[in-house]
Parts: C-alpha cells; structure tokens; sequence
C-alpha cells in the first residue's frame, strides 16, 4: 500500500502568547519553535502503522521553504521512504484554495493507495485541505477519522468522531484521503538510526513552474484583513453570599457558561 | 439568498440548524435577502415542521439513502441546488458532518469556503467573516474575494432561532420538494455502517466542553459520587490533579497538568484543588475558570474567573440541586 | 543474534557531542549501585550500560516503536545528580554523555511532550511556567523592592519558580526581608534577564541555552551588575561553571553564602528561637558540583533554639537528589517511583520536624511528596527559616 502524508510545520504556540506583528495580518514570529502540526503527527503515525501491518511505502509532503525540511526529515527519521517539499513565493502568499491546489498537481503526478492529512491546523484551525484535495483528485474522503482498518486491498472500515461522545462508522473506498484526529494512536520517537539515514532518503524539492503550475489558478479566494488578540475576562470575581445563596448564583452562572 | 442546511442525526434535527437560522436572519434583514433551508432526509416532513417558520424557502429532498449522513451523497444533490438557486451564502454547521462536506462541496463548486466562523457581515459586493487562529488565542478577519461564498459555523455562537423574534414573525415557508436520483454506485464509494459510542475508556477530557476536576479537598473517595452524578447532570466530564490519581481514585487519563492533559473546555470547575503551577499549566487557557475552595488564599484564584471561598462538601450538593431545578 | 555488532554512526555522533568520557569506562558498575534510582525499587536503571552501550553505538538503535519508547523513558531518568561521578574510580561524566545522547533527540523531538512544552515556554517567555516575561518583577514591586543600579552593591535574581509561582514565592520574600533587614543594597535584575535555562541545556535544548544564556549574559552587562545573589543553585551553578564560557564575568553568589556571610560579620544577628529539629538536605547543585556545604550549616546553626541534625549516610557529598535536576521536575514519575518519596521518609527518620531545603526545585518536590504521603513534616527554605527568627 502507498500512503502519501500531507505534513504541515506551524509555529507551536499551544504553550505560549501570541502577538500580532506590526502589519496587522500576522503573528510575531520571534520567539517561536516551529514543529509538526499536531494531527499531523497523528496522521503520519498512522501511516507508519499501516506500512507495518501492509508493506508499501510512505511518501511525505510538505509546503514551504527550506526550514520545512525539518518537518520533513522528523518524517524519514520515523520511517517514511521519501519527501516532497513544494516551495514557490506564490504558494506561501496563498490561502487554503492555493495550497490544496499545489498539494494536488503535485500527488496527481504520484501513485497512491492512501492520502492522509492531520484533520486541523494547530494555525489556521482551517480544517479544509484533506476533504478539498479529495474533491480535485475525485476521490472520497472523511474527516476526523479515529479509527482505521484495511478490509481489503481497495476498502477500509473507518470510524470518524462526531459530537457528544459518537462516531459514525463507515466504509470507504481507496483511493481516500482521510483527515486523522489526534489521539488515534501515539505518535512514535525517531530511534537514533532512523536520524542517521534520513539525510540520504530521497528529499525533492518542486516549485510552481516544475508542477506546470498556472499562477492564475491558484489566486487566494480569500484574504485576511486583519488579527487581534480577543480581550481576555477580568481575574476572579468573588461570589459571596450563604451557601445556598452561592449555589444559586454559581448555578446561573455554570448554566450560562456551559449552555445548558 | 442565505442558505442553510438543515443537520440531523437519528431522527433529530441539531441545534446549530436553528443557530444558523438566527444568524442567516441577522444577515438577510440588512440584505433584505430571504432564507432558505435545506433538508436532505429519508423523511423531510418532521424537519421541515421544525424550521418552517424560521424561514421563507425550504427545498426538500427525500430518498431512503439519505436516512443517516453520507458526505459522498450528500455532495451531487448539494452540488445541484446551490448551482440552480445560487445562494450569495450557504451556510453549513462546523460539526462532525460540516466538516466532513463543506471543504469538498466549495471546492467542487470552486466556491470560497470560511471555516468554523463567529460572525459575519454581508454587504452586496463583500464578505468579512471573523474566526478564531491559534487555537482561539488570535481572532481574525477575513473577507472573501468573491461571491457566492460558503461558511461552516461553530456551534454554540449564535442563540437558538426563537418564534418570538421580530424579524421572523409571520414567516411560513413555501416548501419546494426536489427529487434526486442518486447513484447507487456511490455507496460502493462510501457507505454508512451504524453510529457508535466513544469507549469510555477512552475519554478524552481534552475534548469535553465542561470540565469538573476535583482535587485533594475532596476528602475521601466516596464524596467522588455526588461529584460524579453534578458532572454528569451539567454534561461535563470527570478531571482531577495528580493526588487524586496517586490514591487510584481515578485513572491517569482524567489528570490535568504538566504532566498531564492541556484542556482547553468552555468551563473548567476546579474544586479543592490549591493552584499547583503543574495542575495550573495545564488548564489554565480554558474560557471560563470557576474555583471551590475553602482557603482564599490558594493559587488557583490567582487564574480563576469566578471564585468561592467555601467547603465544596457542602456547596456542591447544594448546587447539583439547584441545577436539576434549573434543568426542571 | 549473538554477534554485537558496532554501530559507528551513532557512536560517532554522540561522542562528537560530548559523550567522549565512554571510553574511559571500565564497567565496574558503581554508577549503577551510586545512582539514587538504584533506591527505588521499582526501577532498573543500569548506569553502567550507558557508556558501554554508547561505544557499541547501541543507542537508540532499534526500529521497533516499543523498544525506542522504553529507550527514550530510560534516557530522560537521569536527574544530572553527579553522585555517579563522585564515585566513579575512572571519572566518568555520566551527565555529559546523557547529554551528548539527548543533544541528538531534541532536534527529532525525540522527548517527552512536558520537556518539549518546557523548552517552548522558556523559549518564547523566558520561564517554565510560560507567564509573560514582564510579570516576572511583580513579586519585587509589592514589596518595593527597587530594580538594580550600578550604585547598589548586589543584584537579586530569585530563579523563575519563586518569581511567578505562588506557592514558592515566599522565598523570594523572606531573602528579601533579610537582605533589608540588615540594609543590605540590592535590587532586583530586570526583567530581560531571563531563566538561567540550566534545566534545559541538561535535557539537551543546547541552541536554546546558548542563545538566552547570550542574551542574560548581555542584560547583565548592559545593567552593569557585578554581583549578583541568586536563591536557587542551578542558576548558581550555570552562572558559576558554564556563562563564564560565554563571557559571563560577573560574581554569584548563594543566599547561603550571604547570609552566612552576613551572620560573621554581624550585621545579621538571629534573635528569635525557632525551637524545632532541623534537618537539612544537600541540593545537588550546591553540594555536589559546588562544595557548598558549611554556609547553610552554620546559618542554621546561629538560629536560637534550633537543632540541627543529619541524614543518616546520605547527607554532604552523599546527598540524595530529589528527583528534580535535568527537568525531572516536569516529568512526572509514577507513584512508587519518585526520588523524593524516598528523601522525605529518611527526613522522617532523623525525628526532625523540618526538612530545610536551599533550592526551589528541592522545596516544590519535597512538598508535593509530603503532601501525597501524608508525612507530618514542614518544608522550609533556609530563607525562610532565618527570617522567622530575626
Ligand atoms: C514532577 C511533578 C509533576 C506534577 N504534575 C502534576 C500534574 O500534571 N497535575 C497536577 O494536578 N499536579 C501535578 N503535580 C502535583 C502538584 O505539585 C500538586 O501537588 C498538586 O497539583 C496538588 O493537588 P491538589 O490541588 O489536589 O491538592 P492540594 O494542593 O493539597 O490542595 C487541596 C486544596 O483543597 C482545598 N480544600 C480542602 N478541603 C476543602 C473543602 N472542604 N472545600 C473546598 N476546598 C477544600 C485546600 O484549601 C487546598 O487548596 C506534579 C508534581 C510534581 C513534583
Ligand atoms: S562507575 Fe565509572 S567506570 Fe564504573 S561502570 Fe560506572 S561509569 Fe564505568
Ligand atoms: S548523574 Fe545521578 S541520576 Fe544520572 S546516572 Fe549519575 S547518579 Fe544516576
């Protein structure tokens, strides 16, 4: 089985502030480790997983410019066979449509069985790229997947997480790309070994002219105007009161906040 | 025209359709557009009934596959109405099915797509939406460069549609039902098996909305239950700090901290947990922190939104009450 | 099977890191039976096999998913204590070559998700807990305490944990109430001078230790400090032993050296009995790697009324650690397999009811373990024991 796995790098801010930069339209970049988009991470684990179980290969892919290698070569380190990393001005100045489309023109050009996407970007939060790709290859797709079984060489028996505690089972027919949600599985450590012989795995680099890329396609639908920080709620205010005064008020309270 | 697809799931008709119906409302009234409803179901009716007065169309489309979700049929028919009733916006919820259908409808009807969106203005030549980046640390602006457009809306933004709003009043939607032959070969494709439960073994409290997480001021073990039961009743999960997990109260999955689980809930009740900066590293990002505790002091009021300075053996049993009444 | 085989690549990589001290290893196994994990009963950790291991290139060479997990957990055990290497008849820097080994696994992310969220938080705001690099004075300023200037003889530096932590803060005040109670001039270093990041450099974050070691280094010479008084040892011993290499000039100096010091000179006199038995525990940092082991003696000593009494066998160059050093601090050890459960009984056991403690790390570990266990046993800082009694 080949699995193409779509890795994204953000800037892992989960632990820290986030400023805007002085544009307007960006976050400050400074002070920032840049790392595998969480899912991602999830997605590429799962890969691995099933090239275990299956044989085959794993093919990484990645947007960006060089310092994405990073990203790229965690991925070899674990145990996928080779990357791909598209690098083109136009595709860092673009949105969601831009990026699907070059991650498109550049895995139509590949064989694959599989193509599997983290379900968010722990940036964007867009959630857009998996599904939007399998509507330019034409083949199915679903998202938030948490639980992935081969049935044969052209179906898996998938389980997707929806609301309240539920998950829609299915079975979908490959090729698919599948968005994964964290927590699907653990995502491994590369062994020193696996650091050692990433650095001569395959690792090619495609801009927008190499993938015959016309500019005008990929033209951003969107474009962000402006970020702030949402202003954050004053630190505790104190509810006094009798207890059972204090029961009513937090009660009120909890049923506001929780949508009860 | 605003359109709106009806979501549902066993038979019920979800939330986010009537919160998508109170912000089409907020858009079509300056647009002096009208409404329309989308229902795609093996049985239209009962939907319909459900939202025929919160809107000025609906357009229904009835087949025994579209019993339970199914993004792979869902997409030719969604595909064939917006193209022949060109909403200036369709709006689709961004849960579990939205998410699954919006980014593969748009760019199938090569459309733009905002996803997970709070707000937003419609002028006639402009979309700006708002919505969260970096993991809500960040709120953005974005206009979309042209229309028509499609948003997914996050749940919980907007209140529900009620009758008694003035902008809707009188409103008795024209029902136009549209037949549709699906291919039965899509099922080949991507076929619905059963919904299924989350293992409760496997609780994820990263993913509850509503957290209760208790710490050593609990006591004992068996004052766990009570605390359990106003959990369960406020439809939140079971959390903890590190000491309650050393005595085997609860297992490891359930500890909040550096060295345990980030939440990030809507709501985080903390009771008789003191502030630790492990415990507090890792909650302290949630929207809404209520703090127990019976010494003013403690650390965790220094993060705390809304504090009690009381005995949680006592205010929690009380206030479990007065949550079923609220709950009547 | 059956043949070892040398793995050059990855044996190559860790010496050339810093791990050279394998060779000099000639197996006799006393770092294993030294190391304070051989205490808990739960673990094996084999010490010895490290260097040996490293000259096979047998690290971290498995492809198998569950055998590197297992490798990773065993890589992180070591707290950086050096008891290994008081003993070793070769001297054999464990710590260096644990560090060499984790210099590679860092840049793969291959570390414990707390370590990796540590190393990000101090990155971007300069502490462990991730507050804003600007709230770090605001201890200093409820107590008004003013900022350093060249015309005042000491800079104070208290660590992260008792600048932004509210259970530890305490000892930043009570040094602060000694340091004014004998008018001594200090103020407190502003605030780009940011965590001392030893913790970090030990669990191998090499690149972001040097970059804010730079800019500390730079802070404090823009600020023109040329002592400076610090409350926790590994800020102590990294100022001490590892920014000299970067260009650090400046004097640190040990609240237990200043206020022994203080006590000598008699500027500071302890009046006030605190009738307790004290036993007081040797950090790693300030015993060990320091020989500082007299100045929080005798300033526990001149307190009226107090008694203070030893570890049997593990006191002075033998201390224990407390499981805190190289980041163990985050990481979260099973119950049963904690450091510090292990110190705090033979606390119990010397009769005392206090455990005085000369470090942050120290203080918050001894804590949480008395708390889970249940022991009736107060841990204090020395600062705070001192200023109870003037
Ligand atoms: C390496 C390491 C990692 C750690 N990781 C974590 C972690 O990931 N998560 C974590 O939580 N901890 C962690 N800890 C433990 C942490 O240091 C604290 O010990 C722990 O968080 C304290 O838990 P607590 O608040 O439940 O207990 P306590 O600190 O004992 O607090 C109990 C609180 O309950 C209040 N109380 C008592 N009775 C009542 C009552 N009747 N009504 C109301 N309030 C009452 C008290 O006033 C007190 O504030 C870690 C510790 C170490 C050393
Ligand atoms: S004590 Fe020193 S020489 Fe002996 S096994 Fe350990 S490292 Fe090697
Ligand atoms: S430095 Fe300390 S923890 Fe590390 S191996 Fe040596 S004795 Fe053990």
């Amino acid at each position: 089985m080949d699995i193409i796995v779509c890795l994204k790098m953000v800037p892992d801010t989960s632990e820290t502030e986030v400023r805007v930069d002085s544009t307007g339209k960006n976050i400050l970049k400074v002070r920032l480790i840049n790392t595998t988009n969480e899912a991602d991470n999830y997605a590429l684990e799962t890969a691995l997983l099933l090239k275990e179980k299956h044989g085959g290969t794993v093919t990484l892919i990645s947007l960006g410019a060089q310092n994405v290698d990073e990203v790229l070569k965690m991925g070899l380190a674990k145990g996928a066979d080779r990357a791909i990393r598209l690098t083109d001005g136009l595709f860092e100045t673009g949105d969601a449509w831009t990026r699907t489309y070059a991650l498109y023109q550049a895995i139509s050009k590949n064989k694959f069985d599989l193509i599997l996407t983290g379900c968010i970007a722990s940036d964007d939060g867009n959630s857009q790229i998996g599904p939007s790709l399998a509507a330019l290859l034409n083949i199915p797709s679903a998202a938030y997947v948490t639980k992935v079984e081969m049935l044969d060489n052209t179906k898996a028996k998938i389980d997707r997480e929806l609301e309240g505690g539920i998950l829609e089972r299915k079975e979908i027919s490959l090729p698919a790309v599948l968005t994964i949600q964290t927590g699907i599985n653990t995502p491994r450590y590369p062994s020193i070994i696996g650091i050692k012989r990433a650095g001569s795995k395959p690792l090619d680099v495609f801009d927008a002219a190499k993938l015959n890329i016309d500019p005008k396609i990929i033209e951003s639908l969107t474009e962000l105007q402006q970020m702030y920080n949402p202003k954050v709620e004053a630190k505790a205010q104190f509810i006094s009161g009798s207890d059972d005064e204090i029961s009513e008020k937090l009660a009120t309270l909890i049923r506001e906040k929780a949508g009860l | 025209m605003i359109a709106v697809l009806i979501e549902h799931r066993e038979a019920q008709i979800k939330d986010i359709s009537f919160e998508m119906l109170t912000l089409a409302h907020q858009i079509a009234n300056t647009q002096k557009q009208e409404v329309s409803c989308i229902i795609l179901s093996d049985k239209c009716q009962p939907f319909a009934d459900a939202v025929k007065n919160y809107c000025h169309n609906i357009i229904c489309v009835e087949n025994d596959l579209l019993n339970n979700f199914n993004n792979q049929i869902y997409l030719p028919i969604l595909e064939k109405i917006i193209t022949e009733t060109k909403p200036t916006l369709t709006m689709i919820g961004h849960t579990g099915f939205g998410t699954d259908l919006a980014p593969y409808l748009s760019t199938k009807l090569s459309m733009p797509l905002l996803t997970d969106i709070f707000d937003v203005e419609l002028s006639p030549d402009r979309l700006l939406i708002r919505r969260q980046m970096y993991g809500g640390k960040i709120t953005a602006e974005i206009i979309s460069k042209k229309l028509p457009a499609m948003v997914t809306v996050r749940t919980g933004s907007f209140e529900k549609i009620l009758t008694s709003s003035s902008a809707i009043k009188g409103l008795n939607a024209n029902i136009t039902n549209v037949s549709f032959d699906i291919d039965q070969s899509i099922l080949e494709k991507s076929k619905f098996l059963e919904y299924g439960e989350v293992p409760t073994t496997g609780i994820d409290i990263t993913k509850s909305d509503v957290l209760v997480a208790v710490g050593r001021g609990i006591k004992e073990q068996k004052n766990l239950a009570v605390i359990e039961k106003f959990a369960e009743d406020i439809g939140g999960t079971l959390a903890c700090t590190r000491p309650i997990i050393d005595a085997g109260w609860l297992p490891k999955d359930r500890q909040v901290g550096s060295s345990g689980k980030t939440v990030k809930p809507k709501v985080y009740i903390a009771l008789g947990i003191s502030g630790a900066f492990q415990h507090i590293s890792g909650m302290k990002s949630a929207e809404t922190i209520i703090a127990v505790n019976k010494d003013a002091e403690a650390p965790i009021f220094s993060v705390a939104h809304f504090g009690v300075v009381g005995d949680l053996l006592k205010i929690v049993p009380m206030l479990a009450n007065r949550i079923k009444e609220l709950k009547g | 099977m059956g043949i070892i085989t040398i793995t050059k690549e990855i044996r190559d990589a860790i010496i050339e890191l810093g791990g050279t001290d394998a060779y000099k290893c000639y197996q006799c196994g006393m770092c294993t039976a030294l190391c304070p994990w051989f205490q808990v009963e739960k673990v094996s950790f084999l010490v010895n096999r490290i260097p040996h291991n490293v000259k096979l290139g047998n690290v971290m060479a498995s492809e198998d998913k569950k055998v590197i997990e297992k490798e990773v957990e065993e890589l992180f055990r070591c707290v950086g204590c050096d008891n290994c290497l008081e003993y070793c008849p070769r001297g054999v820097n464990i710590g260096d070559i644990v560090r060499a080994i984790r210099r590679i696994l860092i840049d793969y992310e291959a570390l414990p998700k707390t370590l990796k969220d540590i190393t990000t938080k101090i990155y971007s705001s300069g502490n462990p807990q991730g507050d804003s690099a600007d709230k770090r004075n605001n201890w200093a300023k409820k107590l008004n305490v003013p900022l350093y200037s060249p015309e005042l003889e000491y800079a104070y530096f208290p660590c992260c944990i008792p600048a932004y932590d509210a259970q530890v803060k305490r000892v930043a005040e009570s040094t602060t109430k000694i340091l004014k109670a004998t008018n001594s001039l200090f103020g407190v270093v502003k605030d780009d001078v940011w965590c001392c990041c030893e913790a970090i450099r030990n669990f191998g974050a090499e690149k972001i230790f040097q970059e804010i070691a730079k800019n500390n280094i730079s802070a404090l010479d823009k600020a023109k400090v040329k002592k400076m008084i610090v409350t926790s040892p590994h800020c102590y011993t990294t100022y001490k032993n590892e920014y000299p290499e970067l260009g650090s000039t400046i004097e640190i100096i040990h609240t237990t050296q200043i206020f022994a010091q203080l006590i000598t000179n008699r500027k500071l006199k302890p009046t006030k009995p605190v009738v307790k038995k004290v036993v007081y525990h040797d950090p790693c940092t300030l015993g060990r790697q320091n020989n500082i082991y007299d100045e929080p003696r005798s300033v526990l000593k001149s307190i009226p009324g107090l008694e203070l009494v030893e570890f049997e066998n593990f006191n002075r160059k033998d201390s224990m650690c407390c499981g805190a050093g190289s980041g163990g601090l985050w990481l979260d050890w099973q119950k049963g397999e904690r450091m510090s459960d292990i110190r705090v009984k033979q606390a119990v056991d010397t009769g005392a009811d206090i455990l005085a403690v000369a470090c942050p790390y120290c203080l918050i570990m001894f804590e949480d373990s008395v708390k889970t266990m249940n022991l009736n046993l107060e841990v204090k800082d020395i600062s705070e024991i001192l200023a109870e009694s003037i």
